[in-house]
């Protein structure tokens, strides 16, 4: 084998301190025919040419590149050997200038160091086999999972770029929470009227077709990896078709059943057919099985009599399930608020008008139960209304961490609480007060600024208690023995994980967090992919966070999609992965187990343990974790690292 | 003996991951912090990479010291591949002591990639508590195994 070492000098930054005649006379000799050449600045263009042209030359097969560390310029030099005409992983590169030269004060010992580095890499690179890159086929189509402004806002930019996009929502309804809420904070914009240009293109805009949404829907299988993964979703039976469908309404007066109203919190009705709130698109009512006359095997049609439209009612509506390929998966679930009878003295789901955050957010919607008007129980205007901040957050009986957005929300509850009740005190129990942002100050000065509010400080949720007397709400702390009194009391729950985040995970085989969250890959510098490659994660069932931040994860998730996964181009499968020797696999599965990206699944029809090229990282753990030696790491084999050890030492 | 001990160069493999201990060493470089020669870098991908086959292979073949450096935890570039090479150095520690190596001979650290002056630190003392541990005293039978 002839083996072409070339020495970099890197101008005199190895050259002074590595004797290149030293290290020439140094080389083994083995059975490989060893050719030494120096060069003075490897990685310039002359450098690369002479490279390139005494490989082409003299027929070399094997390349050791003493210079700087691979970090700077390991692929320079592996692109010159395929211009070369070798394969480019046929080449060793030894670290003498940041390793050697730069941090060895005695120059013989920094020749003999660089020589024995020299020595290994020629043991390590006899060994080495041609690699190449894979290429396979994608799919550029994209799943978007939750239907809010996260994953609207994914999908938008998506359909934008031409590409396909499923959405699957298991709602009947878009936008998700909040087109529910009449004023945003920090700048009490219309919740609705702000989702509605995103919610608009997404239904009607230029690339509607793009877009399949599938509402009242959820994903119950995926197979496949990043590129190609094939997702089964069950879609519930609507009863309306949200095409034929004009959404003038007709069909709801005549319906003569109703139920309470999830979408309004349970604290108005609905009709067995009608919209989950005034203004919820898709602009199409749907029927509730549970409580519809007709789907109980009663004779009435009194909705599709009153429907002006052939054909927008379907009684015979029925459960579908769709198969889809795409390539990407974007969770956007959104979260949930934490429950608020797990702390018992509040009085939540006891005691008549105390709500939590999300409940007087549809009490303050213009489209909620009482139309906007701020009601007690006994329909009067509350003269006082406590708002409890931190319920559940910042506590470690409860939730470890701060939410993030209740502070922000409850000084806007604050500011529509002043409006619409002009002269009504405002009493804030807080733990702790947290109003980043550069926006979000405005709301909480205008709280301070307001004589009839008061900020009362408490240290643990458990001491404070809410009881009724004569209709009046009694917020005591025992701490202390104080006492306020209130017609209505806010909750500012925690934010948590969905119900549906622990499945949905374990359909994905992504991973949560100890909250419960799905876990990011990195923190700060990659929180919107997930542990699983080709999932992405977006908005709060990754963490909580505001709007702004929600959708800012959801553009990312476009991002990662649109550089990543692009049509008529192969995704790239770099060479450096494990793979299982199949005949030596014993089946023990540790593999399984270490492996951090669930690359290696065991086979039993093959009775072997295999490694998925496309999620497999080439960290090479289970190739160490591996009882058998059955699986081999390429370029970073047993064989390779054991030769390179000896080379060191001989 | 102390003659021995002063003019003793300790042979010594380290096993540096590819993302942070790696890098750390480069940074060292970058900053031309001196540190003794002693140590010839075997670069690995992760940390979790290293079989103590390694570690067991540069013994054999004459090393007086190990030294594998990873990732900080929390901070492993393949999210826990330094966890499991700190697992198999617990290991790894004891069937070393099995074999009648000092345990100041195998040394498990974690260097950043922007702790250049800790990686120096690191190596400086791993070089200085091998070159006083001496030379790997290894029984006839070991050399020849």
């Amino acid at each position: 084998m002839k083996i072409g070492i070339y020495f970099c000098k890197c101008g005199t930054n190895i050259s002074d301190k590595i004797d290149s005649e030293k290290v020439k006379t140094g080389l083994p000799s083995g059975p490989s025919e060893l050719s030494f050449k120096t060069i003075d600045f490897m990685c310039s263009e002359d450098g690369k040419e002479s490279l390139e042209k005494d490989i082409k030359e003299n027929g070399i097969e094997r390349v050791v590149v003493s210079a700087c560390s691979p970090r700077d310029h390991e692929n320079t030099f592996m692109r010159v050997l395929s211009k070369a005409g070798i394969n480019p992983y046929l080449m060793q590169m030894v670290n003498v200038r940041e390793q050697v030269a730069w941090v060895t004060e005695d120059n013989e010992k920094a020749t003999e160091k660089a020589g024995r580095y020299i020595n290994a890499a020629i043991c390590r690179v006899e060994l080495h086999d041609p690699l190449e890159k894979k290429e396979i086929d994608i799919c550029p189509d994209v799943l978007v999972i939750g239907a809010g402004p996260a994953g609207l806002k994914t999908a938008l930019s998506i359909a934008e770029s031409g590409r396909k996009v499923v959405i699957v929502e298991k709602t009947p309804v878009i936008g998700g929470m909040p087109v529910r809420f009449e004023e945003l904070f920090p700048n009490m914009e219309c919740g609705p009227c702000m989702l509605e240009p995103v919610l608009g293109d997404i239904l009607h805009g230029e690339h509607a077709e793009n877009i399949e949404l599938l509402t009242i829907a959820e994903v119950v299988d995926v197979v496949g990896s990043y590129g190609n993964f094939t997702v089964t979703v069950k879609q519930k039976p609507r009863y309306s078709d949200i095409h034929k469908c004009i959404g003038c309404g007709e069909c709801i007066e005549p319906c003569p059943v109703s139920a309470k109203n999830i979408y309004n919190c349970n604290l108005s009705e609905r009709k067995a057919i009608s919209f989950p709130f005034a203004g919820a698109l898709p602009n199409a009512p749907f029927i509730d099985e549970a409580i519809c006359l007709k789907k109980k095997g009663y004779d009435c049609s009194l909705c599709k009599d009153a429907c002006p439209v052939e054909d927008a009612i379907i009684f015979d509506d029925a459960e579908r399930t769709i198969v889809r390929n795409v390539g990407a998966i974007v969770v956007a679930i959104g979260s949930d608020s934490y429950d608020c009878t797990k702390i018992p003295d509040l009085g939540y789901g006891k005691i008549p008008d105390v709500h939590t955050g999300v409940e007087f957010e549809r009490i303050l919607a213009s489209n909620g139960p009482t139309y906007g008007e701020i009601q007690t129980s006994q329909g009067a205007a509350p003269k006082s209304v406590a708002i409890i901040h931190c319920v559940g957050s910042l506590d470690k009986e409860h939730k470890e961490y701060c939410s993030g957005i209740c502070c922000q929300y409850a000084f806007k509850f604050n500011h529509l609480i002043e409006n619409k009740l002009p002269g009504a005190k405002i009493h804030h129990f807080y733990k702790e007060l947290v109003i980043p942002g550069k926006e979000d100050f405005h709301l909480y000065n205008h709280a301070k600024e307001n004589p009839n509010s008061t900020f009362i400080r408490y240290n643990n949720i458990e001491t404070l208690a809410v009881s009724e007397k004569e209709g009046k709400k009694i917020i005591t702390n025992s701490a202390d023995g104080s006492s306020v009194e209130a017609d209505m009391v806010i909750l500012c729950p925690a934010v948590v994980p969905t119900v549906e985040s622990g499945k949905l995970g374990t359909i994905l085989e992504a991973t949560h967090d100890k909250f419960g969250f799905f876990e990011e890959l990195h923190g700060r510098m990659d929180s919107t992919q997930s542990k699983i490659k080709g999932v992405y994660l977006a908005g709060t069932c990754q963490s909580p966070m505001d709007i702004q931040k929600t959708m800012n994860q959801g553009m990312a998730a476009a991002g990662y999609i649109l550089s990543g996964l692009v049509a008529g181009r192969k995704l790239e499968i770099k060479p450096i992965t494990a793979v299982v020797e199949e005949d030596r696999c014993s089946g023990c599965r540790v593999c399984v187990l270490v492996c951090p990206y669930k690359a290696v699944a065991y086979d039993t029809e093959k009775g072997s343990s295999v490694v998925n090229e496309v999620l497999c990282q080439g960290c090479g753990t289970c190739v160490a974790a591996c009882p058998v030696g059955a699986i081999k790491g390429n370029h970073f084999t047993n064989n390779e690292i054991l030769a390179e050890i000896e080379g060191v030492l001989s | 003996m102390t003659e021995q001990k002063t003019s003793f160069e300790p042979k010594i493999v380290g096993f540096l991951c590819n993302w942070c201990s790696y890098a750390g060493a480069d940074k060292a470089g970058t900053a031309q912090s001196p540190y003794p020669p002693n140590v010839d870098v075997v670069k690995v991908m992760c940390s979790g990479r290293v079989d103590p086959q390694f570690v067991m292979k540069a013994f054999e073949k004459g090393a007086d010291g190990v030294i594998i450096l990873a990732c900080h935890p929390g901070d492993c570039h393949y999210k826990e591949g330094n966890y499991r090479a700190a697992q198999r150095f617990r290991m790894l520690s004891r069937l070393l002591k099995q074999f009648g190596i000092e345990e100041g001979r195998c040394r498990f650290d974690y260097v950043s990639a922007g702790e250049g002056e800790k990686f120096v630190t690191v190596i400086t003392d791993m070089v200085a508590a091998v070159r006083a541990l001496g030379p790997l005293n290894k029984s006839e039978q070991a050399k020849t195994a």
